[in-house]
């Protein structure tokens, strides 16, 4: 029935920071995994969980384009994190979902695309990014902004790295300052600020911004001053939750519930909520 | 003519609904509360009260619901879905507007991801209503659009007669009618006299209550600060509430074997929305009854087409700071225009 979680046995476990985890797992029951492939677009979450533990709630970090398996990416921090952060290869875990809607990315078709993450937000973002990628033709220039604290703090580091390489996509990277290493070649200071020294264009652009409310907010203004509309800024939202399914009564903004009207929303929806619920 | 059942004829019903298959439940009161529970004889009811302090909620939503049965050993865990007993019951003597509670939480627990654990229920239950002959000062049914024999949520429906012999009987759905097959022998026909329903006058404008809850200014008005004051977030209006349904869910049990389960929840409490980074974005105990009003009288209706409130006051009734929704509805309905 409704509560019950698909079982999932862990294929991966990776250090992506100090705390920050992805684990890589894989349905165990056919028809699961069919039900997935059937339902999973980018942007969906799911609850992770443990039996004994509980559920926690995090986006699907992998593309859309990407089923056989699903990999989610978590920072340690409570009781569910803390044992996820512990399970092994061949452990049992349990998912729940896909619920929420989605990035419309075949709206995207055809544009430019910018993508703006800070930190822990990169995994949402990075599900939106290998999603297009991996129809690279469909789109037009594809940038990425994506700043941390510090050098230590940056998710996915291989992943940053392969982007860096090819030539179809512009990654810009930066930390906060005092963030960098003696070595590091990237860009010093906060997301906003960066991405107004970048300044890419808005012509023809979708952004997709994830990140901290702070940075959202400040970044919200430097892309504003880039000329961009909040109807062509999208962003994820979340907030605790314990149903997934428009149920459980905690998740909402004003009247909007996150988790059946969102997480994605645009910049525009977001600035109508009442911004004392966020 | 009408159908009409006697006091004196209630326990041979009673027995016939047994018969059929049927667990009873009706208000009985003990150690000074009183809450549905099943029944074998008329004598155990307490009807002659205004307001059984539980409401029938209990029965549909439970306190803790036990959703998946966990063992663990090496390489294997072992999970056993729980779901309701399949079990026919009736409620007799339930108030009008907790019979309407029900009727306005179906559609949560019915849109889009179905809850079976509320559904099973209610696919198995009767509802047997008994429309109001008294109320109390803190009765609201008549503000928030209801009756004292509104006949929302209820199968069949008991009008108490002015001489006090019994109950007319008024079928509303299929299954009210069928659950009077078994007794029909029992009821007898008969031109009689239902006693007056009592008259509650409204506490405050509704209509005015709603607009202004879904007015730009209502967010952020320091009206919540100044109703809010004396809330003590103990949860007793919600766990009394007809319609809240707000719940939580949590593993209970050691490390290899245990149950999750579906918990009441609160939209009182601090940490109903905490994150755990520590960010609450309703982190203190104004923003949360805003939160409980506006989910009731704007966001729901917003959703659902309906207010998440049937007018019961056990909120208000039984509160320990003696604060409750009424008081708030009414500060919002005396606004200035």
């Amino acid at each position: 029935m409704i509560y019950n979680p698909f079982p999932m046995r862990v294929i991966s476990k990776r250090e992506e920071a100090p705390g920050v985890r992805t684990l890589k797992i894989e349905f165990i029951k056919q028809e699961d995994h069919e039900f997935f492939k059937a339902h999973y677009k980018t942007g969906m979450f799911g609850l992770y969980g443990i039996y004994g533990e509980g559920e926690s709630t995090f986006c699907v970090a992998s593309p859309e384009t990407r089923t056989d398996y699903i990999e989610c990416t978590f920072r340690q921090s409570g009781r569910v994190t803390t044992t996820l952060a512990n399970v092994d290869a061949g452990d049992i875990v349990t998912f729940r979902g896909p619920y929420g809607n989605r990035f419309p990315i075949e709206e995207f078709e055809g544009k430019n695309l910018l993508f703006i993450a800070g930190g822990i937000a990169l995994p949402p973002t990075r599900s939106v990014i290998w999603s297009c990628l991996d129809q690279r033709e469909k789109y037009g220039k594809v940038t990425i902004v994506y700043g941390a604290r510090t050098v230590a703090d940056l998710v996915y580091k291989h992943e940053l790295e392969e982007w860096k390489q090819r030539d179809d996509v512009d990654l810009v990277l930066t930390v906060d300052p005092g963030g960098e290493t003696p070595d590091w070649q990237d860009h010093v200071g906060f997301v906003p600020s960066v991405l107004e020294k970048v300044a890419p264009s808005p012509d023809n652009t979708i952004a997709v911004l994830c990140g901290p409310p702070i940075m959202i907010k400040f970044t919200l203004t430097a892309l504003e001053k880039l000329g961009f509309t909040a109807e062509n800024v999208y962003t994820t939202l979340e907030n605790r939750m314990k149903c997934g399914v428009g149920k459980c009564g905690r998740c909402n903004v004003g009247s909007t519930y996150i988790c059946k009207e969102g997480p994605v929303f645009t910049a525009a929806e977001v600035q109508q909520m009442p911004q004392h619920d966020l | 003519m009408t159908r009409i059942l006697l006091n004196s004829r209630l326990d041979e019903c009673l027995g016939a609904w047994r018969s059929a298959g049927f667990s009873v439940f009706a208000p009985v009161k003990r150690a000074e509360l009183t809450r549905f529970d099943e029944v074998q004889k008329a004598a155990e009811m307490s009807l002659d009260i205004v307001m059984p302090e539980r409401t029938i909620k209990d029965h549909f939503f439970l306190q803790t619901e036990p959703l998946i049965k966990y063992t663990i050993t090496k390489q294997q865990i072992d999970t056993e879905e729980m779901v309701p007993p399949e079990r026919k019951r009736v409620f007799f003597g339930v108030r009008p507007c907790d019979a309407s509670g029900l009727d306005i939480d179906d559609p949560l627990f019915g849109w889009d991801y179905k809850d079976d654990y509320w559904f099973k229920r209610r696919d198995n239950s009767v509802i047997v209503t008994i429309a109001c002959a008294k109320a109390d000062d803190f009765c609201m049914c008549t503000s928030v659009g209801l009756a004292p024999d509104t006949a929302k949520g209820s199968d069949l429906m008991l009008h108490p007669l002015k001489d006090g012999r019994g109950w007319l009987v008024v079928p509303h759905t299929d299954r009210g009618k069928a659950l009077l097959e078994p007794v029909a022998g029992m009821l007898q026909e008969e031109a009689a006299e239902t006693a007056p329903v009592p008259s509650i006058p409204a506490k405050f404008d509704l209509e005015r209550v709603t607009a202004w809850l879904a007015s730009p200014e209502s967010f952020e008005s320091p009206l919540w600060r100044e109703v809010s004051q004396r809330c003590i977030g103990c949860g007793s209006c919600t766990f009394l509430c007809p319609t809240c349904h707000c719940f939580d869910i949590q593993d209970e049990g050691d490390t290899y074997s245990g149950i999750r389960r579906k918990n009441w929840d609160s939209c009182s409490f601090a940490m109903f929305t905490m994150h755990t980074s520590g960010h609450n974005p309703r982190n203190t105990q104004s923003t949360r009854w805003r939160q409980r009003i506006m989910h009731k009288f704007n966001y729901y209706r917003g959703k659902f087409g309906v207010n998440s409130c049937s007018g019961c006051g056990r909120c208000t009734r039984q509160c320990p700071v003696d604060m409750g929704i009424t008081e708030t509805l009414q500060e919002i309905s005396n606004l200035p225009k």
